[in-house]
C-alpha cells in the first residue's frame, strides 16, 4: 500500500465508495486500496454467511476485486449508477454462483444451514419495531429452504437458474419454494 | 431503507457467522449495511480473527493480481461515438484531393480569364469521390460491422454525405466567390449529382454509382465545353430553376431507394 501523504488520505477519507469506484476507473491504486479496506470486511462477512468453505470465499473475493479493478469503468461510465456497494455486491454475487456452478460437477459444496425456527432472542426484540411484527413472524415460521430461496432471490438479488445453482436444488423447486413464501408473506400482510 | 442502527452487539454476533441471530434480523442487518457506510465500519471492527486471515490472504492476492494486469479499461467517450456516426478518417484524404483540384481549378481559371469557368464545370462532381469513400468496402475497415448492423443503410450513408457536403459545400461557396458565375449554379448541379449517386448506389453500388455519374458528367458536359470553349445552355443563369426541380426530384427518387442499401450490393 506504500507510504500516503496526509493530504491524500484525507482527501480519500472524504470520499464515498462512489467516488473511490470512481477514481479506480482512473487507474488511482490508492483509491483502490481504500475501497478495498471499506469494503472488503463487509463483503467477506456477508460471503461467509452464504458459503462455509473459506477457500471458495476466498476466490471468490480476490476474483470480485479483480473484477472491480477491470470494470471500474463501466460503473464509473454509466450514468444510471446506482451505489458503488450494491455494484460490488452484484459481481460477488455472481461470482459466488460462478464458483458454485463449477464445483458442482465434483462434489456438493457445503452451504451454511439457515437457522432453525425459533422464538426470536430478547436482545431483537428492539429490532422487531423495525420490519411489522407480523411479516417478521411470517418470515421466522417458514422452512429454513424456503427461507433460503427467498433470501438468495430477494436479498441477494438473483435469478431463478442462479438460485438452483447456489442452493443445488432444481429450478422447479426453486419457483415452488418462491411461490409458498410469497402465498405466507401475503397473508401476514393482509 | 431506515436511519434505525443495528446495534453493536447485533453487528459482531452478525460478523461471527453462525447461528447467533434469527434470519428476520439478518436480513434487515443486510439489507441496512448494504446502505450505511459507517455500520459497516463499525462491521470491519467487529470481524473475528478468522475473517482478517482470509482478507490478509486475499489482500495479497489482489495486489499480485493487480501488478500483472493492466489499468482498468477506458470507457469510450460519447462525444467519440457522436463522431464516429459522422466521420470516418478514411474520407480526409479524398477531402483534401478535392479540394486541392477545385484550388488549382480556381488558379487555371483566373490565370486564363477567357476559358469557361473550370470551378463551375468541376463542382457537381467535386462531392462524388468522398460520397463513394463513404459507403465502401475497400475503405472502411468497418464495413462487415456495417453491413451486419440493422441501424446501417441509407442513414448512414446520408450522415456521412453530409459531413462530405459540409466540407465540400463552403469550399466551393468560397471559390465560387472568386469567380463571375453564380454560387446557385454551382451548389445545385453538385447537390443533384449527388443524390443521382445515392440513388443509384443502392442498385449498382456506391461506388460505382459515382464512377457512372462523374464519367457521365465528363463525357456530356466537360469534354464539349473545352473543345467549343462555350458552356452548354443548361450551364447559364436562366437554367438555375431547372436545376433546382433536378435537385428535388433525384433527392426524392433517392429517399424512395432507402431499401436497397439493406443489400450487400450497395457496399462494393
Amino acid at each position: 500500500m506504500g507510504v500516503v501523504l496526509p493530504g491524500v488520505r484525507r482527501n480519500l477519507d472524504a470520499a464515498d465508495e462512489d467516488e473511490l469506484v470512481r477514481r479506480t476507473a482512473r487507474g488511482d491504486r490508492r483509491a483502490f486500496d481504500e475501497l478495498y479496506r471499506r469494503t472488503s470486511p463487509w463483503l467477506a462477512v456477508r460471503l461467509r454467511r452464504r458459503c462455509a468453505d473459506e477457500d471458495v470465499v476466498a476466490d471468490v473475493l480476490q476474483e470480485t476485486y479483480l473484477a472491480v479493478w477491470r470494470a471500474a469503468g463501466s460503473f464509473a461510465g454509466s450514468a444510471t449508477s446506482g451505489s458503488a456497494v450494491g455494484w460490488l455486491w452484484t459481481i460477488a454475487a455472481n461470482r459466488l454462483v460462478d464458483a458454485f456452478r463449477r464445483r458442482a460437477r465434483h462434489a456438493q459444496m457445503p452451504a451454511v444451514p439457515l437457522v432453525e425456527t425459533t422464538a426470536p432472542a430478547a436482545e431483537d426484540e428492539v429490532m422487531a419495531g423495525r420490519v411489522g411484527q407480523d411479516l417478521e413472524q411470517a418470515l421466522l415460521l417458514l422452512p429454513a429452504e424456503v427461507r433460503q430461496v427467498l433470501r438468495a432471490m430477494v436479498l441477494d438479488g438473483l435469478s431463478v437458474r442462479e438460485t438452483s445453482l447456489l442452493l443445488g436444488v432444481p429450478e422447479g423447486t426453486v419457483k415452488s419454494r418462491a411461490r409458498r413464501a410469497r402465498i405466507a408473506l401475503r397473508e401476514a400482510l393482509s | 431503507m431506515t436511519t434505525h442502527h443495528p446495534n453493536l452487539a447485533v453487528i459482531s454476533r452478525y460478523a461471527q457467522g453462525g447461528t447467533g441471530l434469527d434470519d428476520a434480523t439478518v436480513w434487515t442487518v443486510e439489507v441496512h449495511l448494504e446502505e450505511c457506510a459507517d455500520c459497516r465500519a463499525r462491521l470491519a471492527g467487529s470481524t473475528t480473527g478468522d475473517t482478517r486471515a482470509l482478507l490478509d490472504r486475499v489482500a495479497a492476492a489482489v495486489d499480485r493480481g493487480l501488478d500483472e494486469s493492466p489499468p482498468p479499461a477506458r470507457l469510450v467517450q460519447a462525444w467519440s461515438a457522436a463522431r464516429r456516426r459522422w466521420l470516418i478518417w478514411a474520407l480526409a484524404p479524398w477531402l483534401g484531393m478535392t479540394l486541392t483540384a477545385l484550388v488549382c481549378a480556381w488558379m487555371l481559371e483566373s490565370l486564363k480569364p477567357g476559358m469557361p469557368s473550370l470551378v463551375l464545370l468541376l463542382a457537381p462532381v467535386a462531392p462524388l469521390p468522398g460520397v463513394a469513400i463513404a459507403w465502401s468496402r475497400r475503405v472502411d475497415p468497418a464495413w462487415e460491422l456495417i453491413a451486419g448492423t440493422p441501424g446501417a443503410g441509407l442513414m448512414m450513408l446520408l450522415r456521412r454525405t453530409a459531413t462530405v457536403l459540409a466540407v465540400i459545400v463552403p469550399a466551393l461557396a468560397l471559390v465560387g466567390a472568386g469567380t463571375r458565375e453564380s454560387p446557385a449554379l454551382m451548389l445545385l448541379p453538385c447537390l443533384a449529382c449527388t443524390a443521382a449517386t445515392i440513388g443509384l448506389g443502392g442498385r449498382v453500388g456506391v461506388r460505382r454509382a459515382a464512377i457512372g455519374v462523374g464519367a457521365t458528367w465528363a463525357a456530356v458536359v466537360v469534354l464539349p465545353t473545352l473543345v467549343t470553349a462555350d458552356l452548354p445552355a443548361f450551364l447559364q443563369p436562366g437554367s438555375v430553376p431547372a436545376w433546382a426541380l433536378a435537385t428535388a426530384a433525384l433527392a426524392a427518387y433517392a429517399a424512395t431507394r432507402a431499401a436497397d442499401y439493406r443489400g450487400l450490393s450497395s457496399l462494393s
